[in-house]
């Protein structure tokens, strides 16, 4: 009883264990930020992943595939799967209007049935949106002024489908969906949307001129394929100009500012995986065709095979993405589903013998297996985060363990007087293991208060940073995401305050054993 | 039958490579609600003496010399049978009041019975308790004070509030060092009226130190100490 008395006058009625109480409360409030951040970044990075790949896909990468769409009837007909999705995947390069080329990932994509795989469909940037962003209290967000503009609406329809039509013949082409920072074109306001950049060029009359940059509205990039036969080795490269049906925003960086999205039938047809005749393989180095070269004269002539070496060959993908039935938010519920692909491929592979890669060879994997690298990658950095800042929590231990060495020789009288009253050493101890926990404790939640706060408002405090004092700690170049992750994991949370609470009575323990160990007549006579 | 006897005690202290000796086989003897004084001059061994009674520190093993309060070898006290000794058997009045600074009037005569009683102990006796604290510190003329703090009181007060203290126990043995030394002659001596007024009340026995032949006087019977060794009763 007497220890929780002294407990709380001794809190409130010296300065030192206040200022311990604020150390303590600094670390907590870091740790949990730190660990908001990080595990709300790795959260966030999983989400996305999912969003952009299914659950479970099947791929052959490169050279693909056929019969791919009995394989999606038999995925389907499966009370475990939803929906399925073929798709492409290839690199290649993208040429943008201003004249920049960058290395891109390409992926060929049927837009409705992706649509029901991913969530696609939402991850289109330009589209009419009733209600702005939270932060874009005057309503600038052109979707937002723009709802009711039919060509905006079309904008949708057109980004669904990856196609526009073109304006001179009326009829509808195939086109591209571009991560919404590929071009450069797109300026991101701090209210979270985007605006299309004003870009001016000099004319060689040398009068200046805008160039319009909204890529949806007219613009065309072109994109370069390298198409490959089917013993994988590269053909002649290709480049189709496309029209820009509209962007996407997943919210990672690296894939808004990587990947474009090509019209499934389009990109098969570029890398010549759309349904054909081929060469026979092993009669021509080509898929439609073999170069002969003159042993004379060394020149090199392209030889068209005959009817009689030609094979019917079906259209191929490199993937199927799967999404299953109902929820599938843990990796138990993706790898069961994974484990029942697998045997529909199974028996999809003995439907087709030596048409399509075997069962044991083709990849099957989930959402995690996908990300894995990089989920991997973001726990381990994590890990080594929380671990350089549960150091921090040995720092609250010895700054304790200083202030309470220090106090206990102030008390030291005071532990004489409880000796002489009859208090045991254990009593002693608890008194000052008591005070330790308690300085953790009011610490501790000062802590989460303040980390809460922190976190809550930490992209403003972080645009605040970056307008005023010109720090920009979170760059979306380096950390995939254009906002920092603001939510507060409660038992991370709950976690780091008892840390920090055992911590202070950890530092509190070695004063506290020595103030017991005080002979009770050195400690009356202490001055 | 004596409620303490004192036998041959002696007590070494050791300042660095150097063994003081400070007490040199002290034998004493006391009745059950009597009172002892032990007089002697600064550094005579008299609040050594007194420590060594009230179970704060041990006799020197060798050579062997024993404390008998009750009938029992203090002596052969464990650790926890000398802090239960101290707070049921034993009350301390110290020279220096020795009150908490944090705790109110109130709290710091409550101590000891918070300790003895324990965290639930205490709560189901809490008004038990708390009617015995301020019954003292009514009778020590402190009933207006039980929310001040010990500074805000005189000296007088603060030794008033220490004999509250002590006695809130109701220990059979109530040992006082020096009670009045810290006083003026006037308050020093209200003090110890008051002191021996309710030790009577209470019918404690009780050992005073002093150098104070007057404050001796009082006592039942006087020890005089010097250098260690009883040179006189």
């Amino acid at each position: 009883m007497y220890q929780s008395l002294l407990t709380r006058r001794y809190l409130f009625s010296k300065v030192m264990p206040l200022l311990a109480s604020v150390a303590v409360m600094l670390c907590s409030a870091l740790v949990i930020v730190t660990w908001s951040v990080m595990g709300g970044f790795l959260a966030m990075l999983i989400g996305t992943g999912r969003t952009m790949i299914g659950d479970v896909s099947i791929s052959w990468p490169n050279i693909g595939f056929p019969h791919y769409q009995d394989l999606r009837d038999r995925l389907e007909a499966d009370p475990m799967v939803s929906a399925t999705a073929p798709v492409i995947q290839a690199y290649g390069m993208v040429a943008l209007p201003n004249g920049i080329t960058r290395v891109i990932t390409i992926r060929g994509v049927d837009g409705p049935s992706f649509a029901r795989v991913t969530s696609f469909k939402d991850t289109l940037w330009w589209q009419a949106i009733d209600t702005p962003l939270a932060k874009d209290s005057d309503g600038r967000d052109p979707r937002y002024q723009l709802r009711d503009s039919a060509g905006f609406k079309r904008l949708r329809d057109s980004g669904l489908n990856l196609s526009r039509v073109n304006p001179d013949t009326g009829e509808e082409e195939g086109g591209v969906v571009m991560g919404i920072e590929m071009s450069g074109f797109n300026l991101r306001e701090a209210e979270g949307f985007y605006t299309p950049k004003v870009v001016e060029r000099r004319m060689p009359d040398g009068s200046i001129t805008t160039v319009d940059t909204f890529l949806p509205a007219s613009g065309r990039v072109g994109i370069t394929v390298l198409p490959l036969d089917r013993a994988g080795n590269p053909l002649e490269s290709l480049t189709k100009k496309l029209p820009v049906a509209n962007e996407f925003r997943s919210g990672v960086y690296e894939i808004d500012r990587n990947i474009a999205l090509v019209r499934l039938d389009v990109l098969q047809e570029m890398l010549r995986m759309n349904a054909g005749l081929r060469v026979r393989e092993g009669e021509a180095s080509a898929g439609t065709g073999a170069v002969v070269v003159d042993p004379q004269t060394g020149k090199e002539t392209f030889v068209r095979p005959s009817e009689g070496e030609l094979i019917k060959d079906p259209a191929r993908v490199t993937d199927i993405l799967i999404r299953g039935q109902g929820d599938r938010g843990t990796g138990e519920q993706a790898e069961a589903l994974r484990r029942r692909v697998r045997e529909i491929y199974d028996e999809f592979a003995r439907a087709h013998p030596g048409e399509v890669p075997d069962s044991f060879d083709i990849e099957i994997s989930t959402w995690e297996d996908n990300n894995r690298f990089m989920i991997e990658a973001v726990k381990k950095e994590t890990a080594l985060v929380l671990v350089l800042f549960a150091f921090m929590s040995i720092v609250a231990v010895f700054l304790v363990l200083a202030i309470f060495w220090s106090m206990i020789s102030e008390k030291t009288k005071d532990i004489g007087i409880l000796r002489a009253l009859g208090a045991s050493r254990g009593g002693i101890v608890w008194l000052w293991v008591r005070y330790g926990l308690a300085i953790g404790l009011v610490g501790g939640v000062a802590g989460l208060v303040l980390a809460y706060t922190i976190v809550w408002n930490i992209n403003p405090i972080h645009e605040w940073m970056g307008e005023q004092l010109n720090i920009v700690i979170w760059d979306p170049r380096i950390y995939y995401f254009t906002r920092i992750p603001s939510q507060v994991d409660p038992w991370h949370a709950f976690y780091a305050v008892v840390g920090f609470v055992l911590s202070s009575a950890v530092g509190a323990l070695l004063p506290a054993i020595r103030a017991a160990m005080l002979h009770p007549v050195k400690a009356l006579r202490f001055e | 039958m004596p409620i303490l006897t004192v036998a041959n005690i002696h007590k070494t202290y050791r300042l660095g490579r150097i063994d003081v000796p400070v007490l040199h086989g002290v034998n004493l003897s006391l009745e059950a609600g009597k009172i002892v004084a032990i007089l002697g001059a600064s550094g005579s061994g008299k609040s050594t003496l007194l420590h060594l009674i009230g179970g704060l520190d041990r006799p020197d093993a060798s050579p062997k010399g024993t404390i008998t309060f009750d009938g029992r070898d203090v002596g052969r006290f464990s650790a926890g049978e000398l802090d239960s000794y101290r707070n049921v058997d034993v009350g301390f009045v110290f020279q220096f009041y020795h009150l908490l600074p944090e705790l109110t009037v109130l709290d710091n005569v409550l101590l000891g019975l918070m300790i003895r009683h324990g965290r639930l102990g205490y709560l189901a006796k809490a008004r038990e308790c708390r009617e015995r604290a301020t019954g003292l510190l009514e009778r020590v003329g402190l009933s207006h004070r039980l929310k001040h703090r010990p500074a805000e009181l005189s000296g007088g007060e603060r030794q008033r509030v220490a004999i509250a203290r002590a006695l809130v126990t109701k220990p059979r043995l109530l040992l006082a060092d020096e009670p009045t030394g810290n006083l003026d002659q006037a308050t020093g001596g209200g003090v110890l009226d008051l002191l021996l007024d309710l030790r009577a009340a209470d019918g404690a026995a009780m050992v005073i130190v002093t150098h104070d032949p007057n404050t001796a006087a009082r006592a039942d019977e006087v020890v005089r100490l010097a250098d260690g060794r009883v040179v006189g009763r």
